[in-house]
């Protein structure tokens, strides 16, 4: 983990439905994650951990508040800027894999580069070597259906490598799996965090996979309610950052939610 | 994303869903067969026609007389105007004279050679009967009118116009064999006999012109027999011997050529109606043929749009199921960051797949019958074995084109419905889309 700040969030704030009916999904997250780090977003259905996830993959707009990446605006780029950043920076792993199922594996792994326009042997190649990380190089030709569920989410992780991203996002990556599959799947998302260095950000319920990561950022009702670091974790916790940036968060009025709830 | 993986996944789309992609394809089918099978027997029918022209060398021929004759006859075809008041300054019969004054008049209309200008006599035959057969048979027949005219002959040629020596005959195909000839070769320099009666039947002449030339089957010549000049005016001679002088002197109908590559037809046609004549050409006698085909023609071909309109509505329905089908495969897209452009691109494409091979279809099997049809009407005993120069069904690289274009325009029109949606499809809606 080096200190670069890969992905911040200032002010965040996401909300669904007009007047009456205005719902608010996220209300002011300020968040830091550094290159390299493995970040669990956790909390109880509802709390908008999926929603800062999908606005942090640049999947969604923020109602207010600033998301940079490597320090840049991302509100300032175009739509065709955003989905080449998310082409060519980010893989996505999801709970219920989103695969098409009468295709080949390779396709499927396939899909990221064929978006980006590679040529064919070279998506090929890159395919292949992404599936020979997942261990699934001898299926590239079966058809996505045909696999087993911890095999099918190998595939989707082989798909969100594929384009050598800088950042997965996983969306409950073993919601779906039992705990042994599970357990490979953490593994091998960990692995790749490790030896290649790719920022892991994980959405989940999971309290043994969250333990797992560098840090965890525990979502209440659209706030971070508070983040916690694993001492266990290899590489040395940059103190100073989150020190000031839970702070930050505290500030913004995690104590005082409730009563502006009740 | 490249345009070629667009193309091939719109194309593998289409094959997930083979059911529905072959019942919306038929649909276009439907179409794609009427309108250009419509356009293959009208691009028959003209270039028979066509042909038929060239063969008769209409160019520069027109056919003049009064203008109140042409009235007389447009009077009567557009009769559900109802009937015309009188006119006591007009002559109701029908067919006007026309004055000695007017021919000198139209003899110097710029472009119309004035040597070309003569009287064009009806004339009529009893019957026809050679030495071969005892039997006798009636037959039309017609004066070669001069200038350009040509006559498609299956042997022989065309009768010596400026010959005033010896009678002389084309006749038409089915008449070589009534004679008791074996074929056109044979009848070529043999006289046949032909019988004239006056027209009040005081008494039978008999004349015995030479075969030059034998006539084929055509639309044009209509079975008329064409004579010589000499032998026109000695038969019109026989059937008017009992005429009123006046009468006989009287000219109804002229034939004459004019300069047709360098005066305007519709310049002269002007100046002939300033002197109260009326012309028409070879273009507008076949215009009149060809109007009727066109007339039903053109009904199927609207049948045919009407059909593709329809199968527009499946590109559309099948489409939208799709798009509501593959919504989530659509957000996962997006996410990986797909443009809305390409989504778009994808599901038009589809909709331009399935016209293209939907027309092409069509097509294919317009073709098929089409070619099967004409081999069928030409053999023996056939419908149009009489017409060996007529094909029923003619495919032009035109029209195939231009269907192909048509259909693909429509698909494409109906495609971008369902590709809207699609492209605007967010894609955490979509992935969340159970």
């Amino acid at each position: 983990m080096s200190n670069h700040v890969i992905l911040s969030t200032h002010g965040l704030r996401k909300s669904y439905g007009k007047r009456d009916n205005r719902f608010e999904a996220l209300r002011g997250i300020n968040i830091s994650i550094k290159q390299g780090e493995t970040v669990a977003i956790v909390g109880k259905s509802g709390s908008g951990k999926s929603t800062l996830m999908h606005l942090l993959a640049l999947l969604d707009k923020p109602t207010k508040g600033i998301i940079e990446l490597d320090g840049a605006d991302t509100s300032k780029l175009r739509q065709g800027q955003l989905n080449r950043l998310r082409n060519k920076k980010f893989g996505f792993v999801f709970q219920s894999f989103f695969m098409n199922a009468n295709d080949s594996v390779l396709n499927n792994v396939i899909l990221p580069l064929k978006i980006a326009g590679l040529r064919s042997h070279r998506r090929r190649r890159q395919a292949m070597h992404a599936l020979k990380t997942v261990g699934l190089e001898s299926k590239a030709k079966n058809k996505a259906n045909d696999l087993s569920g911890g095999q099918k989410q190998r595939v989707c992780i082989a798909r969100a490598i594929v384009n050598e991203p800088e950042i997965i996002f996983a969306d409950e990556p073993t919601g779906n799996l039992d705990s042994v599959t599970g357990g490979k799947i953490e593994d091998l998302l960990f692995e790749l965090n490790r030896k290649q260095g790719i920022t892991l950000i994980i959405v989940t319920h999971d309290a043994e996979l969250a333990k797992k990561c560098d840090r965890q950022i525990r979502l209440v009702d659209g706030r971070v309610a508070d983040e916690s670091t694993n001492p266990k974790r290899r590489t040395p916790k940059p103190t100073s950052y989150f020190t000031h940036d839970t702070g930050d968060t505290d500030a913004d009025g995690i104590l005082n939610t409730d009563k502006e709830e009740a | 994303m490249k345009l070629i993986d667009i193309i091939k996944d719109a194309n593998r789309n289409l094959l997930r869903n083979k059911l529905r992609s072959f019942l919306t394809i038929l649909a276009i089918f439907i179409g794609s067969f009427s309108i250009i099978s419509t356009s293959a027997i009208q691009a028959g029918v003209n270039d028979f026609i066509d042909g038929q022209v060239n063969s008769y060398g209409g160019e520069g021929y027109l056919a003049i007389a009064s203008k109140d004759s042409f009235e007389a006859i447009e009077n009567l075809q557009n009769a559900s105007d109802g009937p015309l008041e009188y006119n006591p300054d007009k002559i109701q019969t029908g067919a006007t004279a026309i004055e000695p004054a007017t021919i000198a008049k139209l003899k110097d209309i710029a472009g119309i050679d004035p040597d070309s200008v003569q009287e064009q006599k009806t004339i009529s035959v009893d019957y026809i009967t050679s030495a071969q057969t005892d039997k006798k048979y009636i037959l039309s027949a017609e004066a070669l009118p001069p200038g350009h005219i040509k006559v498609d002959t299956v042997a022989g040629t065309t009768p010596d116009l400026n010959n005033r020596d010896e009678y002389q005959i084309l006749l038409p195909e089915d008449y070589v064999s009534a004679l008791g000839y074996d074929d056109a070769a044979a009848i070529i320099g043999q006289t046949v006999t032909l019988g004239v009666v006056d027209q009040y039947r005081h008494e039978t002449k008999k004349f015995t012109p030479k075969v030059v030339g034998v006539i084929a089957p055509g639309v044009v010549s209509l079975g008329y027999a064409y004579t010589n000049t000499f032998l026109a005016d000695d038969i019109y001679a026989e059937n008017s011997k009992y005429y009123p002088a006046e009468l006989k002197e009287q000219v109804f109908a002229l034939t004459a050529s004019y300069d047709y590559q360098n005066y305007d037809i519709a310049t002269i046609k002007d100046e002939l109606e300033e002197i109260g004549l009326s012309a028409m050409t070879v273009e507008d006698i076949i215009g009149q043929i060809k109007s009727f085909f066109d007339v039903i023609l053109g009904v199927f071909k609207i049948f045919g749009f009407i059909a593709l309109l329809a199968a527009g509505i499946g590109i559309v329905n099948t489409l939208f199921m799709s798009v509501q089908e593959r919504t989530r495969e659509i957000g996962l897209d997006k996410a990986l960051g797909m443009s809305s452009r390409h989504v778009f691109l994808g599901f038009t494409l589809e909709a331009i797949s399935l016209g293209f091979w939907g027309s092409l279809f069509g097509i294919a099997v317009s073709m098929t019958i089409g070619h099967l049809a004409n081999t069928a009407f030409h053999a023996e005993n056939g419908l149009l074995a009489a017409f060996p120069t007529f094909n029923l069904a003619t495919y032009t690289i035109h029209d195939i084109i231009n269907v192909v274009i048509l259909i693909i325009f429509i698909a494409f029109i109906a495609g971008t419905l369902p590709a809207r949606q699609a492209s605007r499809k967010n894609p955490i809606d979509a992935l969340r889309y159970e």
